[in-house]
């Protein structure tokens, strides 16, 4: 096992290498920094040589490629723009663990990811831990009444839900839990932001406004998960050992939580292990309607200026976090089921 | 099943009664601001009776982008470059009528009080002799000094060296004057020059040690200012905190303390501005203001130099034949009810404008009045000049050709709408308007990628624009701001070339006196008017909605915060 491990995270080398080129040539396709640096006007051509060139946006796309990766620290660069490399380069590469400045801020990549990743975190695995405790309670229980009435009932809620776009439910439940709330003169929940200002950033007011977000996170995906649990369990529900350990007379809990539901995990693990690191990317769109300052938000700010290096950092650690959890949830398999060994 | 019915019902309702039982603590909680302030009680010692502490005066707004950087030469965002005048103040700033007053100087340097020179190439500013930064230290001409040579420095990524890279030298007589000399006259410098200075005492050590600003702790964390609030923190994505400034030189702010919230969406803020949990928001759309007003929010409209302008492609070879003749583009002018179209598509909010200069009233003098909405006169215009609907299909024509005119715009919904009242109204006086609504990238994309607006392809192209505002200059109007195969990154995608117009430019911006300039502007602008060169549909203010409870608020269309220190709250 621990040889299988250290194979896997060796072919991840590689992996990410080619991951990083085939992004960092998509993003030199996204867009021109410079052009949107002049406001509502167009930067003057003569600025924006002067930036191409200070901002490295001058080299051919290899160039900045393998300054970006390796560094050009060990070379100088023309600051000045009169032709002559003069000034030694001061970047040191991802490889050496710089992943460079945000064209935008200059703040260091690593500084804007860590602000925003806490914040993503805390509303991403509360979420998470909301859908996957509450579809396995709802998926178990239809599956185990199968056509009742509660069965169709939550089957029916699932579907309205999975069919309601994010943007819909996040802005509806705003509008009646804030908006009409506070007109009723009903206690109400808060619009937008982490914190009421007047009160100032405490963990119950970051709970408070986190209220909604995760609710509309959860209200959504909650259905998809809820939905594949209830089929699983089915299936291993019909099968010949649970049959045989009913007919030994075990009790029911036994029968479902450890014969069924641990059989039933294995699929289940996968579609959870896909999606746990994809939570660092954080909701888009929740993030964007609740003002929330996640990953989400900032890949969407950043894209959207082409800022290269904030991007290239966020696709990175993505990439890094998928290959992370692949690893985990093939270890995840062989301690559900021992068939599973991945040494020779 | 029953049981498992109302098992369901009681987990909803408890669910719901959980939520209640939350939000009334969130309602009825005292602000528990400063809670852990203040001394700590001595045990010994009597109670003393005392009012409880005032709640601290604290302002939301919402801008619906987050700046990039609050530094002066770092950024070309608006919204930096509007909430500079919070921290740092301009040389002079501008007021509600876009009209420039003084600030960190004595009076604004002209001919009259001998600030400008007899050719025009150096200013002389008298600097206050009480303005001092947060931290006490004396605002002096050094500061100037320090922040030209820091936009002019190539060690720095400034965002622009404009308009510090016209100039020659910038020196200091005494601490309280500022000459600046330009290598040639520069006229824009009242409406360009000294938007937030530089603290050298802060920023010097710094770029002595590393040798360039970029990597300044004080670009993002300017906690040294010279305004009436200063910077707290900056909460990426989330907030920004501004303080009052207990060393102001000027009136102490009102406000205790002003946080911007970044809402991206447009939809969110108005939720938020509804629910009372901002005090003001930005770039408010028309849509949202009957919502916002009807939960008693005041809509305030202020011009910013841009508007929505309709430019006719007078130019023989790019443009429909027609549109050579100024009675027909007079025509046109004529059979828009641009009036209505601002009544019953844009709520009435802004003006339609009659001059390029309509911010600028200085500019617009006499003010222009604008073409009548008369179809009857177009047509008789229309007739004079030869086109006529000799074969009955409705539409005119002349020499064979009719009188078919393309138009252009982006797929903005409004200008959608728009673009189907015009193509009506042209279509009762007997012109067929055909047109193309263009998705924004595409609409706008550049002459070498072959953008339409670039290359002229329509005969009558839409979109917001306006002056270098609160400059009056139009440079990307002259002859040679016309795109082509050798010149691709020219700015005028008019395509129109008039010498008279070509001239006066050239000559405007070479006036360093402001009223010798005016009046070439005054006379560019009769030209645009009496050439019927483009035709003003709307302006395209910036909208606010504010808080009843804030008061005292004004805007300018340069800045929002010209008179942030008077801004209060009511009790």
């Amino acid at each position: 096992m621990g040889r299988y491990i250290v194979m896997r995270f060796l072919q991840g080398i590689p992996l990410l290498l080619f991951i990083s080129v085939i992004l960092f040539t998509l993003m030199m396709n996204v867009g021109d920094p410079v052009a949107t640096m002049g406001g509502r006007r167009a930067v003057r051509q003569t600025e924006y040589q002067r930036l191409r060139r200070q901002l490295g946006l001058d080299k051919p796309v290899y160039m900045q490629y393998l300054y970006w990766l390796v560094g050009n620290d060990w070379t100088q660069v023309d600051r000045d723009g009169d032709g002559i490399a003069e000034t030694a380069g001061t970047r040191r590469g991802v490889l050496r663990g710089d992943f460079g400045v945000s064209l935008l801020n200059g703040k260091p990549v690593l500084e804007v990811i860590g602000e925003r990743l806490p914040n993503t975190l805390m509303l991403m695995v509360a979420s998470e831990v909301i859908i996957i405790l509450g579809a396995l309670l709802v998926g178990i229980y239809s599956a185990l009444r199968q056509y009742s009435v509660i069965d169709n009932l939550l089957t029916g809620i699932m579907f309205i839900g999975y069919s309601m776009p994010i943007f819909f439910v996040a802005l509806f439940s705003m509008y009646i839990f804030a908006v009409l709330f506070k007109r009723w003169g009903l206690p109400y929940l808060p619009t937008v932001g982490m914190f009421d200002p007047q009160v100032g950033k405490t963990t119950a007011q970051i709970l408070w406004h986190m209220v909604l977000p995760v609710l509309s996170i959860s209200l959504i995906s909650f259905a998809a998960y809820s939905r594949y649990i209830r089929s699983t369990m089915l299936e291993v529900m019909g099968q010949d050992y649970i049959r045989t350990a009913r007919a030994k007379g075990l009790p029911r809990r036994e029968v479902v939580f450890i014969h069924a539901l641990k059989n039933a995990s294995l699929p289940i693990v996968t579609v959870v292990g896909l999606d746990l690191p994809l939570l660092l990317g954080g909701a888009v769109v929740t993030e964007r309607i609740f003002a929330w300052p996640g990953m989400g938000r900032l890949f969407l700010d950043h894209v959207d200026r082409a800022d290269m290096p904030v991007v290239m950092g966020i696709l990175l650690l993505i990439a890094v976090a998928v290959i992370l959890f692949q690893i985990i949830t093939d270890i995840v398999y062989a301690w559900l089921d021992p068939r599973i060994r991945y040494d020779k | 099943m029953k049981r498992n019915l109302s098992i369901l019902l009681s987990l909803v309702v408890l669910a719901s009664m959980l939520l209640t039982a939350c939000g009334g603590a969130q309602a009825t909680e005292a602000p528990a601001a400063n809670a852990t302030e203040g001394p700590a009680s001595n045990a010994t010692e009597a109670p003393v009776a005392t009012e409880p502490p005032a709640e601290k005066k604290v302002a939301t707004f919402i801008f619906t982008q987050e700046f990039d950087s609050l530094s002066p030469l770092y950024t070309s965002m608006w919204f930096a470059w509007t909430t500079w005048q919070m921290y740092l103040h301009w040389a002079w700033e501008f007021d509600e009528n876009n009209k420039p007053f003084p600030r960190l100087v004595t009076e604004i340097p002209s001919a009259e009080n001998g600030g400008i020179s007899e050719d025009g190439r150096m200013i002389t500013m008298k600097l206050r002799d009480d303005i001092k930064w947060s931290d006490n230290t004396p605002v002096t001409a050094d500061d100037f000094i320090f922040t030209w040579e820091m936009a002019v420095s190539p060690n720095n990524t400034v965002d622009s060296s404009y308009p510090y890279d016209a100039i020659e030298s910038v020196t200091a007589p005494d601490p309280q004057t500022v000459v600046i000399t330009f290598t040639d006259p520069f006229a824009p410098w009242l409406a360009t020059l000294w938007h937030g200075i530089l603290p050298a005492h802060v920023l010097r050590p710094v770029y002595e040690s590393a040798g360039t600003l970029d990597g300044a702790d004080w670009l993002t964390n300017p906690t040294v200012g010279c305004g009436p609030f200063v910077f707290a923190d900056w909460e990426s994505g989330s907030y920004a905190r501004f303080v009052r400034n207990e060393n102001y030189w000027g009136e102490p702010a009102k406000l205790d303390e002003i946080f911007i919230r970044f809402v991206p969406d447009d939809a969110s803020q108005t939720a938020a501005l509804q629910a009372g949990d901002a005090d003001m928001g930005t770039f408010i759309s028309y849509a949202d203001v009957p919502a916002l007003r009807d939960a008693g929010l005041n809509i305030m409209v202020e011009a910013n130099g841009y508007s929505e302008w309709m430019f006719l492609m007078v130019n023989e070879e790019k443009g429909h034949p027609a549109l050579l003749d100024v009675n027909v583009r007079k025509a046109i002018a004529m059979s828009i009810d641009r009036e209505a179209i601002v009544r019953d598509l844009l709520l009435g909010l802004p003006k339609v404008p009659a001059s390029f200069w309509d911010a600028l009233s200085n500019y617009n003098d006499p003010p222009l009045v604008n073409y009548p909405y008369n179809p009857e006169e177009a047509k008789t215009l229309l007739d004079t000049a030869g086109w006529v609907d000799t074969n009955g299909d409705g539409v005119r024509e002349k020499d064979g050709v009719d009188l078919e005119i393309s138009h252009a715009t982006t797929i903005k919904e409004i200008r959608q709408d728009v673009q189907a009242v015009m193509q009506q109204q042209l279509a009762d006086v007997g012109i067929k308007l055909n047109v193309f609504p263009v998705d924004d990238t595409l609409y706008f994309a550049s002459y070498a990628e072959n953008g339409p607006a670039a290359r002229g392809e329509y005969d009558i192209q839409e979109w917001s624009d306006g002056p270098l505002f609160p400059d009056p200059d139009l440079y990307y109007w002259l002859c040679d701001q016309i795109p082509s195969d050798e010149n691709p990154e020219g700015e005028n995608w008019f395509y129109i070339c008039d010498e008279e117009l070509d001239s006066l430019i050239k000559l405007q911006s070479t006036q360093v006196n402001a009223a010798e300039r005016q009046k070439t502007i005054s006379k560019i602008n009769q030209l645009f008017y009496d050439k019927v060169y483009i035709i003003g549909l709307w302006q395209d203010p910036d909208i606010y909605a504010v808080s009843s409870r804030l008061l005292n608020v004004k805007f300018s269309g340069v800045t929002m915060f010209f008179n942030i220190a008077d801004w209060d709250l009511a009790e």
